[in-house]
């Protein structure tokens, strides 16, 4: 395992040993050793069909692992399913609301089922629906909410019992670039008001800066694990992106550079790349390419290194059945 | 790993909080029931079929027939029903409406599992058992308001109601309700599809109403084997073993009096199918 190890001082909530999972032939989850501490805000990176549902479904307890074991606040999820539960708050990735009842008697059931006393229960409806900016929707029937709307009171939702500890399994997915915004400030703003450890998972790379440690997992194997900046301090590099101005620049510099990786925008990427290598591109093919530069060691070439692609394009390529794009917000066909 | 359940503050307030644990657990049934109820009572649709189908069957069929009922000779065979076919078919239309409106509300089930949110109840804290419990007596109580619904329209059909008869009646709506609640529960975690819900309840609704002597009377002075002179025997023998005819025979004794069996059939019948439901129910939701 990589750099598993809690930052000090902290205890960990959720203790995760072995877990493994299988359907049918699809290994989904290849022996996950976790650790996460007290008020971490804790992000899970992958691709889409990396395992992160998978495992966030085994945390829940809505799913038993093959192998291994889990535990909230020490409660082991197959074993103690109903007091892990207690410790849990959850925004699935699909929705989950009722589309029939108001947000507030959405909210109001959540509290009723998470034995919230009344007096707490009313306090914690207006203040969470505050803090997603909700409260003139308080009486709207959620089937009249927008998706972005919706995936708020879900979030307010999650916050509406003492959870120890907050999953949101793609809170942003499918939301546009707004939305997605208001989401992470609504998250930080939690986390200077209220004690509590979150996980999320995301495969949008940019979101996962702000976190205390990120977790990249692929093909249900934990490839790294610490916080951005180590992550990009071990395993970024600097990258050269060429953009080239015909096909012929484009076949010529892949057959050049074995390594070289081709974008599906039609720019070509150089991992490990030094100025030595610039000026033998420009060298070598001058006026064929229209664009150079030096990107510095971002969290995608972190995962390009770990993984030989980048995660935008494995994104993009199993794009879910009647789901929004992820970058567009726009149905996929 | 050692246990820090001791030490964890977390799971110290969890275990403080278990103090009041049998009023919270009855904080998560309302809830639940609360929920079914009010969905219920918002879909228009449900309540406008529990209006109008109690309506249809009084005024075209109930009228309609009426004159056919008091045929006093036939044959040889004299017909003793000492009431009017609207009286007679009341109790039988009151069931109608309890098994539309018991088997609809399973149907909840089916949609909280394609629209997601069966996920929010099942990472709730809270038994399987008082979610399924939850359910059932939310949808038994729609169903049973749609009986009452019914019961509405007794001066019309020429059925007089006591108070007592009416609370015990009332009991045993409820009781059909919980009970075709739960098989409804029970079969839409079988099938899974809004389309298959709809085969199956099509397929399973009006043959066991129309088999349960509801809307045609075995004559209690006849032996079994003059009965059959008049019926042909399978249809007796599916009428015996409906259990349906128990019930609506031991409704209708509740409202006009009169008693095919014994009144007490019923309600024992309903009770022990209601615990077998219940147990199906409760074990498809645990299969998840
Ligand atoms: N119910 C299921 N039945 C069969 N395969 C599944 C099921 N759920 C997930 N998988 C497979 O398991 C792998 C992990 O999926 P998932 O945990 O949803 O990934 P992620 O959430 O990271 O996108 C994928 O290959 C997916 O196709
Ligand atoms: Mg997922």
């Amino acid at each position: 395992m990589v750099g598993g190890d809690v930052s000090e001082g902290t205890a960990p909530v959720v203790e995760i040993a072995g877990l493994g999972k299988r359907y049918g032939r699809t290994l989904a989850l290849d022996g996950i050793d976790l650790s996460i501490g007290r008020n971490e805000v804790f992000a899970l990176l992958g691709p889409n069909g990396a395992g992160k549902t998978t495992l966030i479904h085994i945390l829940c307890t809505l799913l038993k692992p093959d192998t291994g074991t889990a535990r909230i606040a020490g409660f082991d999820v197959s074993r103690q399913p109903l007091k892990a539960r207690r410790q849990l708050g959850v925004v699935f990735q699909e929705p989950s609301l009722d589309s029939r009842l108001t947000v507030q008697e959405n909210l109001n059931f959540h509290g009723l089922v998470h034995r919230v006393p009344f007096r707490l229960r009313r306090r914690r409806i207006t203040e969470m629906l505050e803090l997603v900016e909700l409260t003139e929707w308080r009486h709207a029937l959620v089937r009249t909410l927008s998706a972005g709307m919706k995936r708020r009171v879900e979030i307010a939702r999650a916050l509406i019992h003492d959870a120890a500890v907050v999953i949101l399994d793609e809170p942003t997915v499918g939301l546009d670039a707004q939305s997605r915004e208001r989401i992470w400030a609504y998250l930080g703003k939690l986390r200077r008001e209220r004690e509590l450890t979150l996980i999320v998972t995301t495969h949008y790379i940019d979101e996962v800066d702000s976190c205390d440690r990120v977790c990249i997992v692929d093909h249900g194997k934990i490839l790294a694990l610490d916080t951005p900046e180590a992550l990009r301090a071990r395993y970024g590099v600097e990258q050269v992106r060429i953009t080239p101005r015909d096909l012929a620049t484009r076949t010529g510099i892949m057959e050049q550079n074995p390594n070289a990786i081709a974008e599906a925008s039609g720019d070509i990427v150089l991992p490990g790349a030094t100025h030595g290598v610039v000026d033998r591109l420009l060298g070598g093919f001058g006026t064929g390419i229209s664009n150079i530069s030096i990107e510095r060691p971002s969290l995608e070439s972190v995962f390009l290194t770990l993984t030989g692609r980048e995660i935008r394009d494995q994104a993009a390529e199993r794009p879910t059945l009647a789901r929004p794009n992820a970058r567009t917000g726009e149905p996929v066909n | 790993m050692t246990d820090r359940t001791a030490t964890d503050p977390a799971a110290r307030t969890a275990a403080a909080e278990g103090d009041g644990r049998s009023f919270g657990a009855l904080g998560a049934l309302g809830g639940i029931w609360l929920r079914e109820v009010k969905r219920a009572l918002r879909d228009r649709g449900q309540l406008v079929g529990g209006v109008s189908r109690p309506l249809l069957y009084i005024l075209i069929m109930g009228i309609g027939l009426n004159p056919y009922f008091r045929a006093e000779v036939y044959g040889e065979v004299r017909f003793v029903v000492p009431y009017s076919y609207l009286q007679f078919i009341f109790a039988g239309v009151v069931v109608l409406n309890v098994m539309y409106t018991s088997v609809q509300s399973a149907v909840s089930v089916i949609w909280d599992r394609e629209f997601g949110f069966l996920r929010e109840v099942l990472v709730a804290p809270v038994p399987r058992f008082v979610v399924v419990l939850g359910k059932v007596l939310g949808g038994a109580t729609v169903a049973t308001l749609h009986g009452c619904i019914v019961l509405l329209f007794a001066y019309f059909a020429d059925v007089e109601l006591m108070l007592g008869d009416i609370v015990a009646a009332i009991g045993l709506i409820f009781l059909l309700a919980f009970c075709l609640t739960s098989l409804g529960i029970a079969i839409a975690h079988q099938v899974r599809s809004f389309e298959g819900f709809g085969v199956f309840s099509n397929a399973v609704i009006l043959p066991l109403f129309f088999t349960s002597s509801s809307v045609f009377p075995l004559d209690p002075s006849l032996s079994r084997t003059q009965l059959l002179v008049l019926y042909p025997e399978w249809l007796v023998t599916v009428i015996y073993a409906n259990p349906l005819t128990y019930a609506v025979d031991a409704l209708r004794g509740k409202l006009i009096g009169f008693n095919q069996f014994d009144p007490s059939a019923g309600p024992t019948i309903l009770a022990i199918l209601s615990v077998v439901f219940f147990y199906f129910a409760l074990r498809g939701f645990r299969r998840g």
